[in-house]
């Protein structure tokens, strides 16, 4: 029987959550900010190095303005991996990265999450990374939806991850 | 009413009823949305549906779980919809509501409303960037100016040495374009700064009190002389009855007068030039005046006239017309900063005209001219002067030595930096110290501070200091006062100022004992 699990895009609304989407999914990418509204779900599937293959059902939420409170219940609801995106050129969009992270971990303490700087392309990895470290501000990965860079790997590893 | 009607149909959803088999196969469907098969697997027919293969763990019979805003599609058609799942023991009812619409006008607003949320930021950043861009520009270009300043006040120094001894022909005329050449490099200088200062909003407009007539004799004199040289005729016409002392900030006007006058003369072959001055109007204490400048010169074709205020701005490419192009853009900046207005017309080949309207206050009563710049002398005394000159650059050393020491009245002694100044002035008495505002490791300032605090002889503590730099700006001169210096020389200095300072600080002590 094919695995299916359903991962589910977090974070800030304009920090790239649909570019990664579009870009893992399809393939493809546009500068042009499209605001999502409620939820669209695509599901990939993903050959596991044991043989075995996982539906992978991508949940791109909206994203909210404040803090991950604000998101629909419903939707996280039977969510098997959480991804949380902030935008590297904005910092409002972590700067309450910490509290959400603690949100969630309490209220969905099965599901794990992982947390995408993303727009790494419009910033200088090195001073950004030190400038993380500095404000305590946790990543798993730094992406760039509009250059392809760790994208695929990082589901690839999600992948991995969840089905182990 | 229509209106409302419509919004009734278009906030009534259509819907679409499924039922699902306990293992979420699809028993029934009216398909009024989408057209999904019976007797398939939902999971077959959207990804939004997998999730259903982990609810049965999680919620409880007869629970009912409601899914706003989920894009839907199927091979044909793709709708927003809020889906509701009623979860029972032995099958599960799936109810799909249309609210495309709604949601879609909902979208545009949401569009809106984060795109200029989004925009703000960017201007933000964009403003941020700018701003640091700009500061970076001009920290360079005083970091520059303080570089290119130190050497050339060495050249022009020696230029000045070298002048006094004695030459060939060939060699006082090699010097002479030396020092013309440095002078106008000093001057490119000084635009650079100008222009910097403008646009960084750091340039301070200074209300004083001036001779009018004097300002315009000036011109007269020196473009009198420029003429003269260039086989041209200068005319200066002032309207009878502007006052002899105005208020405002003459430095600024001069140099805009200045820079106009030296681009008519550097465009003007033959013919003449011709400075008017009239009263625009006068009311109360304040006065307007429009000062015109006129030359015969080569002209400006109508296409380039928009440009020329431009920064590096040349038309005429001919090389033997010296200038950096921000003249004429350091004298609009000038003339907006005084709320003034600054026009030109040209017909080529025939000459061009620059309007400039500047406004000014004046006096209703009367006042005292002021004072002429007083005059200091030496003391007397048998042996000379000692002074100590603290600067870390052997060139600067050098220049310093030969202007005191050729003019006769002083002994000299360097010190490196501020240790060796210390070791100096608590060996022998000094009658001045002229100190270096940026040495290496303790500056001019702290070390001042050392001599004023530190020393309970009079001998030391009370030595005159004279602070010299090539950074120029108009806070280094209160900066120096305030850490215990006397007075304050801008690099490049002419030998005459040195001296004047010099003896002045020299002969105020000698008067206070």
């Amino acid at each position: 029987m094919k695995l299916s699990k359903k991962v589910v895009l977090l974070g800030h609304f304009g920090v790239g959550k649909t570019s990664l989407f579009r870009r893992f999914m399809d393939n493809e990418f546009s500068e042009e900010y499209k605001v999502t509204l409620g939820v669209q779900i695509k599901k990939k599937v993903i050959q596991l190095p044991d043989d075995r293959e996982l539906s992978m059902v991508v949940w791109d939420i909206e994203g909210h303005s404040d803090s991950v409170k604000d998101t629909r219940k419903s939707y996280l609801l039977g969510s098997h991996a959480f991804i949380y995106v902030y935008d590297l050129t904005r910092e409002e969009t972590y700067i309450n990265l910490n509290k959400d992270i603690e949100y969630l971990t309490e209220n969905y303490t099965k599901t794990p999450i992982k947390v995408l700087g993303n727009k790494l392309d419009l910033v200088n990895e090195k001073e950004i990374k030190n400038h993380l470290t500095e404000q305590n501000i946790p990543y798993n990965c730094l992406t760039s939806a509009k250059t392809n860079k760790n994208v695929q790997d990082f589901f690839s590893d999600l992948a991995k991850e969840i089905t182990e | 009413m229509a209106t409302h009607q419509n919004d009734q149909v278009s906030f009534n959803p259509q819907v679409q009823i499924m039922h699902l088999s306990i293992d979420d196969i699809i028993l029934e469907t009216d398909n009024n949305l989408f057209n999904w098969q019976k007797n398939t697997s939902i999971f077959d027919a959207h990804p939004f549906f997998e999730l259903l293969k982990g609810f049965k763990d999680i919620t409880k019979d007869q629970e009912i779980i409601n899914f706003p805003c989920i894009h839907l599609e199927d091979a044909s058609n793709s709708k927003i919809c809020d889906v509701t799942f009623t979860l029972k023991k032995d099958e599960t009812r799936v109810v799909i509501f249309d609210y495309t619409q709604k949601y879609k006008e909902l979208n545009q607003i949401a569009q809106k409303k984060n795109e200029s949320i989004l925009l703000a930021k960017e201007l933000e950043l964009r403003n941020k960037y700018l701003l640091e861009k700009e500061e970076f520009k001009n920290s360079f270009i005083t970091n520059l100016n303080h570089e290119v300043r130190t050497p050339l006040t060495s050249i022009l120094g020696f230029i000045e040495v070298l002048e006094k001894t004695k030459l060939t022909f060939e060699q006082e005329e090699l010097a002479r374009i030396i020092k013309r050449e440095s002078h106008y490099l000093n001057a490119i200088i000084d635009d650079m700064i100008d222009l910097s200062k403008i646009e960084s909003g750091k340039l301070k407009i200074v209300d004083e009190r001036f001779s009018f007539n004097k300002l315009i004799e000036g011109f007269n004199e020196s473009y009198t002389q420029v003429a003269k040289e260039k086989q041209l005729v200068f005319e200066t016409d002032v309207e009878p009855g502007i006052q002899e002392f105005l208020i405002g900030d003459r430095t600024r006007v001069y140099q805009i007068l200045n820079n106009i006058l030296t681009n008519a003369f550097k465009f003007t072959e033959e013919g003449n030039v011709k400075l008017s001055v009239s009263k625009n109007y006068q009311r109360t204490n304040k006065v307007s005046l429009n000062f015109k400048i006129e030359d015969t010169g080569i002209g400006i074709l109508e296409e380039n006239i928009p440009y020329v205020f431009e920064r590096f701005t040349r038309f005429n490419r001919d090389q033997q017309v010296p200038g950096t192009g921000l003249g004429l853009a350091i004298a609009k900046n000038l003339v907006e900063l005084l709320h003034g207005e600054i026009k030109v017309t040209s017909t080529p080949e025939k000459g061009t005209t620059f309007n400039i309207k500047l406004p000014f206050k004046f006096e209703v009563v009367k006042a005292a001219p002021k004072r002429k710049k007083k005059k200091y002398k030496l003391p007397e005394r048998k042996n000379k002067f000692r002074i100590l000159v603290v600067e870390d650059k052997e060139v600067t050393q050098y220049l310093i030595m030969k202007i005191l020491i050729s003019h006769g009245s002083f002994f000299v002694d360097v010190a490196f930096n501020s240790e060796e100044a210390i070791k100096c002035i608590e060996r022998r008495q000094y009658d001045l110290i002229l100190m270096d505002l940026t040495l290496s490791k303790v500056d001019g300032f702290q070390t001042t501070r050392m001599i004023r605090n530190n020393y309970g002889d009079k001998f030391i503590s009370d030595i005159p200091i004279i602070g010299f730099s090539g950074k120029i700006n108009d806070s280094l001169r209160d900066k120096c006062i305030r850490s215990g210096m006397d007075d304050f020389i801008a690099k490049p200095f002419e030998q005459e100022d040195l001296i004047y300072k010099i003896t002045k600080e020299i002969s105020k002590k000698e008067a206070a004992h």
